[in-house]
């Protein structure tokens, strides 16, 4: 079935911002530094949280479902100054038609789901001794897996999914200020500016889904928990590790209408979908937001039978919205059938 | 208070019911499909790709090709179209992939028969499955073989469903390549 669409970081800035605000207050204006290691620590922690959430964010078909999506940019308001690319190739699909699961009354599908995701974020510090310092992030993850698509009857199906992602993520800081011009080396050999960390992260979830068809329209209803482990197995400092529980449930309503005209033999579809996405664990501490909203629209032609393994081809926007972030896309629309 | 919990768990229930209702079943195309003996629609104009066919004829002045499916007896006389190029390199006997428009006329049947006794009607396939939104008709052809069929619009797929009857017409050969 149909395709979907971008997702943003809203949290970096945010986490960013936080992270700034506390390096600066534990370096003495002047003088060796005098972090703790309990600061150090729980330091490292906030950094842990925030490249899970980011690796996620990342890396993660499900969180930012797309068959194929172009770039989306967020901001976070003028006192964040800051600003998160994610840009994400994948999709998840079921292979095929329903086939008899034994003698059971239940037809199943394999399903299988990737993503390579890049995720950018810049943030320019404003606050006190840190002034013109900027800080970024990269993320990059590649995520595979599958699992089951099991049918009800001919309108409710779920799909138990088990995936596996790999992320990296690097943090650059740029020095510009004098109080971290002085106290920068002893930041970086702390592990808390200027570091990189490999993660590992499994993923389950369950696809629920609903079909139901009006005319030759259909809507789908869907409902997705997800749980995430990540961690990390590999990082520039020793101190630094990642570890962590993150959550997620998305529910969607997508609507696909035919418009019952054709443009160079293809009939023009429309349609577009709202979703709704609570975020637990650490991926809410790490992005600051408890849910996302997204809306999105398209306009596509009807490929299916017509062109290889192609359903539609189109242009499609999504907005996304949190308390704290917006975001949008907006780019081709590609969906395939298998 | 027992009729208000009642009032309460009724909905969720019915609604849960609603949803569950029916088992998953196989698509058959062999059933018997509802309603009177009667004709749905013809002339549905539909493309196929045939992959692998075998010229059994070419007669380009008369600018007709008969094609047979491979290891299937059975033949199809089609007109070259206007247009159809690369016909130099094509004898009879080349296993060929044919691009073919075809008219599809779908039935129901009883007993093979039409009513009011106009007769009975040699079916070439059976409606496995319909998918009005887009468009598709999958039919299965008494071998088992499927073919699904992108059917123009304003064709009556919401009075067709599985076990159907299916006379195909072959009409034109839009591309011929030979094949290995």
């Amino acid at each position: 079935m149909p395709a979907k669409h971008l997702r943003s970081s809203a949290a970096f800035p945010r986490a960013a911002a936080s992270l700034a605000a506390v390096l600066v207050s534990l370096f003495p204006v002047s003088g060796p530094c005098q972090i703790t290691p309990e600061q150090a620590s729980q330091l490292r922690n906030a950094i842990g949280t925030r490249v899970e959430a980011l690796t996620i964010l990342g890396g993660d078909y499900g969180i930012a479902a797309a068959n194929f999506r172009s770039t989306g940019k967020f901001s976070f308001g003028e006192s964040a100054d800051a600003t998160v690319t994610v840009t994400k190739l994948g999709g998840a699909g079921d292979i095929g038609d329903p086939q008899p699961l034994g003698s059971l009354p239940i037809g199943w599908q394999p399903r299988l789901q990737g993503n390579m995701g890049w995720l950018d974020g810049t943030q320019h510090l404003h606050s006190d001794l840190v002034a013109g310092d900027i800080t970024e992030i990269k993320t990059y993850g590649i995520e595979f897996g599958g699992g089951a698509r099991l049918w009800v009857n001919d309108r409710l199906s779920f799909a138990p999914t088990l995936t596996g992602l790999y992320g990296h993520t690097a943090e650059t800081y740029t020095a510009n200020s004098a109080f971290m011009h002085a106290n920068l080396e002893a930041a970086r050999q702390m592990g808390l500016v200027d570091w990189n960390v490999d993660t590992w992260t499994v993923i389950t979830g369950v696809d629920f889904q609903y079909l139901i068809a009006l005319d030759r329209t259909i809507i789908t209803l869907t409902s997705t928990p997800v749980y995430y482990y990540t961690a990390s197995f590999q990082s520039s400092n020793v101190h630094l590790n990642v570890h962590g529980d993150s959550g997620t449930w998305a529910n969607m309503i997508d609507v696909d209408i035919p418009l019952g005209v054709e443009l160079y033999g293809h009939e023009l579809r429309s349609g577009g979908y709202y979703r709704w996405t609570g975020l637990y664990g650490d991926l809410r501490d790490g992005l600051h937001e408890s849910n996302l909203s997204e809306i999105h629209g398209r306009v596509v032609l009807d490929f299916l039978n017509q062109l290889w393994k192609v359903q539609w081809i189109g242009i499609g926007a999504s907005y996304v919205w949190g308390a704290n972030i917006t975001g949008w896309s907006a780019g081709l629309d590609v969906v395939f059938r298998f | 208070m027992r009729e208000l919990s009642r009032r309460i768990s009724h909905p969720p229930l019915f609604a849960l019911a609603s949803v569950l209702a029916g088992c998953w079943t196989a698509p058959v195309a062999t059933v018997q499909p509802h309603g009177e003996a009667r004709l749905i629609q013809g002339a549905i104009a539909v493309t196929s790709v045939k992959d692998t066919a075998v010229v059994s004829s070419l007669d380009r002045s008369a600018g007709i090709v008969v094609l047979r499916s491979f290891g299937k007896p059975e033949t199809s006389t089609y007109k070259l179209a206007p247009k159809l190029s690369g016909l130099d390199d094509i004898k009879a006997g080349d296993v060929v992939q044919a691009t073919v428009t075809e008219d599809l006329t779908v039935y129901v049947l009883h007993d093979g028969q039409l009513p009011d006794a106009r007769g009975t009607v040699s079916v070439d396939a059976r409606v496995l499955m319909v998918d009005p939104s887009y468009r598709l008709l999958t039919l299965q052809y008494p071998d088992g073989q499927k073919e699904t069929f992108k059917v123009p619009l304003g064709t009556r797929l919401e009075q067709m469903e599985g076990g159907d009857s299916v006379v195909i017409r072959p009409l034109e050969v839009l591309a011929l390549r030979r094949r290995g």
